[in-house]
Formats: C-alpha cells, sequence, structure tokens
C-alpha cells in the first residue's frame, strides 16, 4: 500500500517524492523524541525545529514568490530601486495537506495526547496514504494509525459502498463540477470588462457550485477508495450550502481543515477562554490564517477575513439574543467533526431562509477565492450589486439554464440531506431505485467526455 | 444466495450501463460516425515528441487547420517514407509552435509552415491560446497524463462514440440551439461530418459531409460569422507586420543554423473565402514578403496546374481526395524544384 501510494504520488511530479521523504523521516523521528523526551526545554526545541522544517518547507514552496512580491513592494514603496528576478518555484501537489498532516502529528507528541507510531512503515504510509495524500481529508494519527496495525480486507459491504461514493464523487467532479459548471466560472472570473448583473450572478453561482462538487468530489472519491480498500476516512463535507450561519458552515465545509485549525490554532491562542475580545481576535486571526493557507495571495486573505467578519457578527448576534447558544468554533473535544447543535436540525421554513441568506454570503466570498485580483473581484462585485451601464453579456442560455437548474437542485440536495448520509440514504432505498440512480450517474459520467482538468484543491 | 440491496443495485447499475453502452456505440455507427481522436494537448504532446528524429525521416507540418486537412498523411509518408508530424492546430497561428521549435536547440528537423494569413499575421490572443495550451500541456505532462494519454488511446480506437466534439453530452446540449439574448456571443456549430481527426492528427470531412450541400452551407456559415467578426477588427499595423516578419526569420535562421530548413505553403482557399483573404492580405505583401524576409521557398497553390484548380467544399479545406492531390503535388514540388530530398523516397510519385 506504501509503494502504490509513492506510485500515486509520483504520478504527478516524480522527485518531488524526496520532500514528502524528509518530511515524513524527520517528523517520525522529531515526534517519537518529542513523546519521550522528558526534559522540558529540549520538548519546546525538538517542536520548534518541527515547526520551522514543516512550515518552513511550506513557506519556501508555497508562499515563496508571495513574501518576495510583497518585500518588493515594500521596499519599492519605501523609495528603494529593488527588482529581483521572479524565483520559478513549483509547488508540490498537496504540500499544504501532507505538512498538516505531519504537524498535528508532532503536536500531538508534544502535548502527549496520542502515543507515537511504532513503526516507521505505519507513520509513512499515514502521511502518504493515497485517498488522502494531495488532497485531504486531513486525518489525525489515531484516525488511521490502528488501521494499519491489523492487515484488512473490506468487506463487501465497505466495498460497495466505497463503490457507490466513489461513483458519486466521480459524478461530482466530472460531470458537474467540471463538464457543466467550470466554463461558466471561468467565462465571467476571467472577464476584464463590467458583467450585466445576471451574468455576475451565474457566474459567482457557477463557481459556488464547481467548488463544492470538484472540492466534495474528491473527498467522496477519496472516503470511496479508503472503504474499497477497507479503511476509514473521516467525513470532509455535511451538505454545506444548507447551512444555518456561518459557524454551521465550518462545520459542514472542509471539516477536517476547519477541526484543525480549531484544535492546532484557535484553543492555543487561547480560544473563547480568555474573554469576548480576545476571542474576537483570536477567531479572526485563525479566519485569516486560514484563508492564507488555502492560497498565497491577498485575495485568499480577504476570503479569510470576510468570514472571520460573518463569524463575528453571528457570534454577536448570538450574545444579544442568546437564544441559539452556539460556540462559534466548538472549544471541547477534540474530535475532528464538531458536534451539531439540536436547534438547528428542524426542518421548517424560517431555518430554509437562514440557510439563504448564508448560502447568499458565502457567494460574496467566493468572489474573492476565485478572483485572480482585487480589481477583478471589485468589478465583478459592483456588477453583482448595480446595474452595470452598457454591461457585457457572456453566457450563453444554455449555460445560465445549466448553472440555475443545478444550482437549485444543490440547495434543495443539500436541504433535505443535511442531517443525514448518502450511505444511510442509498441503505434505506429500494435497490432498484438505488440500482437506477447509480446507472444514471455512470452513464452521465461516460457521456460527458471529460478527462483532463485536476482538482481545484490540488494546487492548495 | 442472498445478495445485499447495495449489491442487487451494484448489479443492476453495471447492466444498465453496459446496455446503455452498446446501445449508444450501435447508434452512432448506425448513422455513420467513425473513430475519431480528441485532438487535445495529450495528441498533440504525444506528436510533439517525435520532432527529434533525423530530419531525413521526419518533416514536421505546423499551421492551422488547413494543412491538416490538406496534407494526406498516409500518402505524404508513402511518398517520402518519411514520418510526418502534424503540429497545427485548428483555428491558430502557427507562430507559437514555430517559435518553440526554433528555441529547441535539439530541433533541427525539415518544418513545413502553412500560412493562412489571417491567422498567421494575426497578433489577436484567441488565435494563439491553443498552441500555448498545448505547448503547456507538452512542457509539463505527468507521468499521469501520459498514462491516462495511452488508455484514451485504447478506447478512443474502439470506441465510435468517444467523439468528445460531437457525441459528448455538452456537444449534445450544444445542438438545442437555444437562443441567446441580444449581445451574446455563442461559437457557431460545425456540422457533425467535418473535422473528423485522425490518430495522426490530421483532420478530414466524411462521405456524408461531401453528399449533403447542407452540412457545407452550415460550416460556409461559420466562415461567414467568423470574417464578420474579423472584418470588426483593426488591421495588423505595419510596424507590427515588421516586427512579425523579423521575428519569424529569426526563428528560421535558428532551424536552419541546426541543420533543419523551412519551407512555406500556402495551401488552397476557394470561392468568397479566397476573395476575402486575397483583398485582405495581398500575396506580393505578405506570402511572397515572407519569402523575401526570411529568405526561404515557398509553395503557393495557385503556381501549379495541379492544386490551382482545386475546389473546397466549404471554401477553406480540402476533401479527402483532394487532399491526396494537394500531397502528391507539394512532394513532387519540394523534391523537383525547392530541393529537398527524401532520401528514403519511393521512385514513382504516382
Amino acid at each position: 500500500m506504501l509503494l502504490a501510494s509513492y506510485i500515486f504520488y509520483a504520478a504527478w511530479n516524480p522527485p518531488f517524492i524526496l520532500l514528502l521523504w524528509l518530511s515524513t523521516v524527520i517528523d517520525f523521528y522529531v515526534g517519537r523524541a518529542l513523546y519521550t523526551q522528558p526534559d522540558g526545554h529540549k520538548r519546546k526545541l525538538l517542536l520548534v525545529i518541527s515547526l520551522i522544517g514543516n512550515l518552513g518547507m511550506l513557506c519556501f514552496f508555497k508562499y515563496g514568490t508571495f513574501l518576495l512580491d510583497n518585500f518588493t513592494s515594500l521596499v519599492n514603496l519605501m523609495g528603494a530601486d529593488y527588482h529581483p528576478a521572479k524565483p520559478n518555484i513549483i509547488l508540490p501537489a498537496g504540500i499544504s495537506f501532507y505538512t498538516f498532516t505531519t504537524l498535528c502529528y508532532t503536536i500531538d507528541m508534544y502535548r502527549r495526547e496520542s502515543k507515537p507510531v511504532k513503526s516507521l512503515l505505519d507513520f509513512s504510509l499515514f502521511v502518504t496514504f493515497f485517498p488522502h495524500l494531495v488532497a485531504g481529508p486531513i486525518v489525525r494519527p489515531p484516525q488511521l494509525v490502528p488501521q494499519f496495525e491489523t492487515p484488512r480486507t473490506a468487506s463487501q459491504q465497505q466495498l460497495l459502498n466505497g463503490l457507490l461514493l466513489l461513483s458519486l464523487g466521480l459524478f461530482m467532479k466530472v460531470v458537474l463540477a467540471d463538464s457543466m459548471l467550470a466554463a461558466s466560472a471561468d467565462d465571467v472570473f476571467n472577464e476584464r470588462s463590467p458583467l450585466q448583473t445576471l451574468d455576475a450572478w451565474i457566474g459567482v453561482l457557477a463557481f459556488s457550485a464547481q467548488i463544492f462538487f470538484d472540492f466534495a468530489g474528491y473527498s467522496t472519491c477519496a472516503v470511496g477508495v479508503a472503504l474499497c480498500l477497507g479503511f476509514v476516512l473521516p467525513e470532509n463535507f455535511r451538505y454545506p450550502y444548507a447551512a444555518i450561519g456561518f459557524s454551521d458552515f465550518w462545520r459542514r465545509w472542509h471539516i477536517t481543515l476547519s477541526a484543525w485549525l480549531r484544535d492546532y490554532l484557535y484553543i492555543p491562542l487561547g480560544g473563547n477562554k480568555n474573554g469576548r475580545f480576545r476571542t474576537y481576535i483570536n477567531l479572526m486571526i485563525t479566519m485569516l490564517l486560514g484563508g492564507l493557507w488555502h492560497g498565497a495571495n491577498w485575495t485568499f486573505v480577504v476570503w479569510g477575513a470576510l468570514h472571520g467578519l460573518y463569524l463575528w457578527v453571528e457570534k454577536w448576534i448570538q450574545g444579544f439574543r442568546k437564544r441559539i447558544p452556539v460556540p462559534v468554533i466548538v472549544a471541547e473535544g477534540t474530535g475532528a467533526i464538531p458536534v451539531m447543535p439540536k436547534d438547528v436540525k428542524k426542518n421548517n421554513l424560517r431555518n430554509f431562509l437562514l440557510a439563504m441568506i448564508t448560502f447568499f454570503f458565502i457567494n460574496v466570498t467566493w468572489v474573492f477565492f476565485r478572483a485572480p485580483d482585487f480589481h477583478s473581484a471589485r468589478q465583478l462585485l459592483t456588477s453583482m450589486f448595480s446595474a452595470v451601464r452598457n454591461g457585457a453579456t457572456i453566457l450563453t442560455t444554455l449555460a445560465i439554464i445549466k448553472v440555475a437548474v443545478i444550482v437549485f437542485f444543490l440547495i434543495i440536495f443539500h436541504w433535505l440531506m443535511r442531517n443525514t448520509s448518502v450511505i444511510a440514504v442509498a441503505n434505506k432505498m429500494p435497490w432498484w431505485l438505488l440500482g437506477l440512480i447509480w446507472a444514471v450517474l455512470l452513464i452521465l459520467l461516460i457521456w460527458s467526455q471529460e478527462s483532463t482538468s485536476s482538482f481545484i484543491y490540488f494546487q492548495f | 444466495m442472498n445478495s445485499s440491496p447495495l449489491q442487487k443495485a451494484g448489479i443492476l447499475a453495471f447492466t444498465l450501463v453496459i446496455i446503455a453502452v452498446i446501445s449508444w456505440e450501435w447508434y452512432v455507427r448506425s448513422k455513420g460516425f467513425d473513430t475519431s481522436y480528441d485532438d487535445g494537448g495529450a495528441l498533440w504532446t504525444d506528436k510533439r515528441k517525435m520532432v527529434y528524429e533525423p530530419s531525413d525521416i521526419t518533416t514536421v507540418f505546423v499551421g492551422s487547420s488547413r494543412i491538416k486537412f490538406d496534407i494526406d498523411v498516409e500518402l505524404w509518408e508513402k511518398l517520402t517514407g518519411t514520418k510526418a508530424v502534424q503540429l497545427s492546430c485548428v483555428g491558430s497561428t502557427p507562430l507559437p509552435i514555430l517559435f518553440d521549435l526554433a528555441a529547441d536547440k535539439k530541433y533541427k528537423g525539415k518544418t513545413v509552415v502553412d500560412v493562412t494569413e489571417v491567422l498567421f499575421f494575426s497578433g489577436a490572443p484567441p488565435n494563439r491560446a491553443t498552441p500555448d495550451e498545448n505547448l503547456k500541456y507538452y512542457k509539463e505532462e505527468t507521468p499521469a497524463q501520459k498514462a491516462g494519454f495511452q488508455i484514451n488511446r485504447f478506447l478512443e480506437s474502439n470506441l465510435v462514440f468517444l467523439d468528445k466534439d460531437r457525441l459528448s453530452l455538452n456537444a449534445k446540449l450544444a445542438k438545442l440551439q437555444i437562443p441567446n439574448r441580444p449581445g451574446v456571443f455563442e461559437f457557431p456549430l460545425f456540422p457533425d461530418g467535418f473535422g473528423r481527426s485522425k490518430f495522426s492528427r490530421q483532420e478530414y470531412m466524411t462521405e456524408q459531409f461531401l453528399a449533403d450541400t447542407n452540412q457545407q452551407n452550415q460550416t460556409r456559415g461559420v466562415w461567414g460569422t467568423l470574417a464578420k467578426m474579423g472584418a470588426g477588427m483593426p488591421p495588423p499595423s505595419p510596424g507590427k507586420i515588421d516586427t512579425l516578419f523579423a521575428s519569424v526569420k529569426n526563428a528560421v535562421d535558428k532551424i536552419r543554423s541546426r541543420g533543419g530548413d523551412v519551407i512555406f505553403v500556402r495551401t488552397p482557399s476557394t470561392g468568397p473565402f479566397w476573395m476575402g483573404e486575397n483583398m485582405g492580405f495581398p500575396r506580393e505583401k505578405y506570402f511572397d514578403r515572407l519569402l523575401t524576409v526570411t529568405n526561404s521557398k515557398g509553395i503557393h497553390f495557385l503556381d501549379y496546374a495541379a492544386t490551382k484548380n482545386l475546389q473546397c467544399p466549404e471554401f477553406s479545406h480540402l476533401s479527402m481526395a483532394d487532399a491526396a492531390v494537394f500531397t502528391k503535388e507539394i512532394v513532387r514540388v519540394m523534391q523537383e524544384e525547392k530541393g529537398w530530398t527524401f532520401s528514403h523516397a519511393t521512385t514513382s510519385a504516382n
């Protein structure tokens, strides 16, 4: 399995396997030393070495150009005439994901929250296990390592569940994200002139749906493939566009990242234990860094800031009304998946409207996530929220219909499924109906004939 | 034997998918469709890797769609005994690819450059989008993409319904031709019988297309739409044209300095298309000047009895039968008039 995982990774860029090995070996030995070392100072030193090693590598490959650009702008602003050559740094696939995976291991070892992995091979497989390696879910050692300690064979049920999830994930990625939505989103976000309001909104909705189907599609494939092999990976998406409020959104979108940020950033910063002001500050720091994790561009930081702002407002309203006692990021517990508050489980019109309001504001954040620069983002927001005189009409009627139909069913599907799971529903469904739906997914997958687009989150 | 509901569902799904695929394959074959390959970055990259063969056994073609239709690859290879590497891109200027070959110090081959003036002398970014994408794919191709290409090749060679441009879900939806709002530009559709692609990247029109004047008129309509769009754009300035000539000369010189050679070919166009091209890009100011500036040999279809009266069914590309005539003639001209030798050439070009 380890060999297969390395071959899988080498399928993108073989030389970067060396980086993966380096990270794995260093963190395995540093992690063990952190757990066994009795001297507090030495433990801190080891932790610092691990953090510098992991984050240094991430900074160099992912943020090197960004840091140099900003440094250059700063010194030029101060009057210096400094124009360094552009570095040509290739981003290793999935570096953000496996860095967070190894980081959580060394931090857990420092905290002695779990026992060190006994074998380097098991640890290597934990880091490299191919379903989660390049785009998550971000796994914790206790979730996966015990599964490597005994030989595993997938049960028939696991295999069938896995195949169903794999089919669904591929359908989401290939048919919906790539074939139906990507072109409309690209057309709108690449347009340099102001747009008609309809075009702007359809483009943003197309991207909202595309990024969900792309990333959740990958996660569903990853969980499905792992299940086919007899391994269980944590859930990464739980119908996020049915979220009621922004804290609920982060319990449903990229669950393993938000749980990571909660446990390894927000709580160490103090979480909500040091008064309201510090809670707000900690929250914003977490969301800003979460934004920067997604990409080396200030637009991602603004995306994170907007989410931080939304969470502030939500928290303020909750504090004001005292009706929905939902902490913004649940402090208690260290499990990867936070518990959903009971009082948002009701399926009523009020909650649906709140979910739609949440969805509306989430769409605004995606503008900054997808736009190549602030000028484009501002122009698109202007087109979305004001009638642009002589704005360009670029989307065909067919493209608008595709996006509208898919987004409509996406929202309905999320709302109906928000408190359950695909596997649970599938196992309750009449077998002939499930078979029919499964066949339609596969036929559309074959019919779409898309073959070359990589997953959006591979670049992160 | 007891089966779980999920197992029954899986078996049903698998059965339905097999039935659907076989039925669809049978249906499209019955409608006259034949194997056609996805002419994307992967296939282009496969050909780009072939340019390093010694120049006496390889000829590289760069240009736009015309030379993809007008060179009969199999016949070329039979007549010359050399491998024909087709690197031309539909609707594109050949210059990014010519410049890439010139910059590649390992490349020293025979190069045939197709001159479709409206594309060759255009500086419009959309006309270089496909070459740029293909070059990017070539330079960044991953092992996964290489493996995927081999799998695709096997599948596309055996399944006719794998034809993204005509038979995919999006292609079928596009054929609904839903009216658009005023001001929306939608690229007009080509008929199914036009522009089918072989593994060699040669394109051709089907027999159905050649027998169906509706399909031919539909294609002529596409050219008309594109011509109207082009008419609204400012012509390239003299300064830009001079710069372009200089950059082409630089590229040709580089290839020659390594032992390679370049010939420019003006492939046939007819009817209103030829009239428009001749008015917008008169031969003496463009094609002839190109040969002078770059000190190159050229072949213009009007100069030879065998090619000057060839008729393009939709005004811009040759049928398979006429592509054979054109190919045979330019091989003869290259050997007898332009000094190109093909060491493995067959003795007779008949």
